[in-house]
């Protein structure tokens, strides 16, 4: 199934939700962490938001706590979130680190690998262009 | 003769009759448990299928009733629990084959998308007082009245009836007699809160959740005004009709108030359930060892079942089936 990820919010901020595809080949964590950071980057979750617990959120969810738990724990190492024990998790003030040549390189060679993949499955060059810009526009804004 | 046939063949009609509906209490795109396009059960296979079921549930109810009546001279005990025990298993096996067979033939299969609420107060259901006080306030009354006309109570007085409205046990004027349908019907109260209080903090956030949370709360009524009934039997004995009536009213005005809520094209779950067949054993029994949900909203019918991979799913229900019988230890270590 190709589709990957798919976060849906709607125009109100305080009303988001998260969605996750178990049929995906990416496992729910990682689906997880993902949904959230494009919530995080884009403003949509604040510093100073509360996540729900990691229990509320795997009930919610139907997946184990353990999952939610290792989501939460690799946005709180890249410093998105803090947490506390028992109480779930708030979003923290966080300032974009400066890129690391290696970042830019992984990030790249992901890019080309995804480009290629839409290209020989008939994505035109034109299409891919303007869904990129109107996927950085959705994300930043 | 005639009214224990009424007493023994009754339950056994009304278990067909919820078995006769059964398919048609779900939610659209649900027939028989499994998941199917929602125009399935209208076309003629899917009739066909509900003509079957019901043609067999009521040759089971009719053999049932049969049965009971049989038994009748032998056992009013047996010719109760053996037909009715036997007609549960045959409408049971007979669902069973029905969702066995739209599963194979006529299921779909969704995508398995989950979705959770980020926000960061989830509403939660509501526990208004105005609510879940009255019917303890009318016990508090209740006994309280009792006390006051302890002097007229008298020494003797009955507190059950036989079918011809004789009665047929009698209870002597003792704290624990007068007092006892008082406090079992507060414990009950708080075990049906409590109930709703763990459906409503462990589940998922669905329609189901909201007429389960506040059935329970509305049942909380019917129960009371039975204790109530009990308790002033020295002072007022009502008509045997009344309590039942009241019961069998509420239940249907709940289930018609919930069945419509929940198949209302206006409401959908914030926070749905897994929707995949796989998890629904025979399609009755929920189990999913990576959900950690105590509580599911039920695929048929209304109100919630357990996921039965949970230990802690497992907890409740035995705690659940073992309260009642805490009155009845304390009352004969007494």
């Amino acid at each position: 199934m190709m589709c990957i990820l798919s976060v849906y919010s709607t125009q109100l901020s305080s009303d988001l939700t998260l969605r996750i595809d178990l049929d995906s080949a990416v496992p729910a964590y990682r689906q997880i962490v993902d949904g959230l950071r494009i919530l995080l980057v884009s403003g949509k979750l604040a510093a100073g938001s509360d996540l729900p617990s990691v229990r509320r959120l795997a009930v919610d969810l139907g997946v184990h706590f353990n999952t939610v738990a290792e989501a939460y724990r690799m946005l709180n190492d890249e410093g998105w979130l803090d947490l506390r024990h028992g109480r779930g998790a708030t979003v923290i003030k966080r300032d974009a680190p400066s890129a690391a040549p290696e970042h830019v390189e992984e990030f790249r060679a992901r890019l080309r690998a995804l480009i290629a993949e839409a290209l020989s499955k008939g994505v035109s060059t034109t299409k891919l262009k303007t869904e990129l810009l109107k996927l950085i526009d959705e994300v930043t804004t | 003769m005639n009214a224990a046939i009424g007493i023994v063949v009754l339950p056994l009609l009304m278990v067909a009759i919820v078995f006769y509906f059964l398919p048609l209490l779900a939610r659209p795109g649900i027939y028989f448990g499994a998941t199917v396009d929602p125009a399935f059960p209208r076309s003629p296979e899917g009739r066909r299928l509900l003509d079957s079921f019901r043609l067999q549930v009521i040759v089971s109810g009719l053999l049932a009733c049969g049965l009971a009546v049989l038994l009748l001279p032998l056992n009013l005990v047996g010719a109760e629990l053996v037909p009715m025990a036997l007609l549960i298993a045959a409408v049971s096996f007979v669902y069973w084959k029905k969702f066995h067979q739209v599963h194979s033939h006529y299921g779909e299969r969704l995508p398995e998308v989950r979705q959770a609420d980020l926000s960061a107060q989830p509403a939660k259901e509501s526990f208004s007082p105005w609510l879940v006080l009255p019917p303890f306030l009318a016990l508090a009354a209740v006994g309280v009245f009792l006390q006051l006309h302890w002097d007229q109570l008298p020494q003797h007085y009955p507190i059950h009836f036989d079918i011809n409205g004789e009665p047929n046990r009698w209870a002597d004027r003792t704290a624990l007699s007068v007092f006892s349908p008082l406090l079992v019907g507060g414990a009950t109260n708080l075990l049906l809160l409590g109930l709703a209080w763990l459906i409503a903090t462990t589940s998922r956030k669905t329609v189901m959740r909201y007429v389960t949370v506040r059935g329970l709360q509305v049942m909380l009524y019917p129960l009371t005004f039975t204790l109530v009934t009990v308790s002033l039997l020295p002072f007022w004995r009502s008509p045997m009709w009344i309590v039942p009536l009241v019961m069998l009213v509420s239940i249907a005005g709940l289930i018609y108030w919930s069945y419509g809520r929940i198949s209302s094209p206006h409401s959908s779950d914030a926070v749905p359930e897994p929707r995949s067949d796989n998890y629904w054993k025979a399609g009755m029994f929920y189990y999913n060892p990576d959900d950690p949900a105590i509580f599911v909203a039920k695929r048929v019918g209304i109100g919630y079942t357990i996921n039965f991979a949970s230990k802690w799913a497992w907890v409740v229900l035995i705690g659940l089936l073992l309260t009642p019988l805490v009155p009845l230890l304390l009352v004969r270590m007494k």
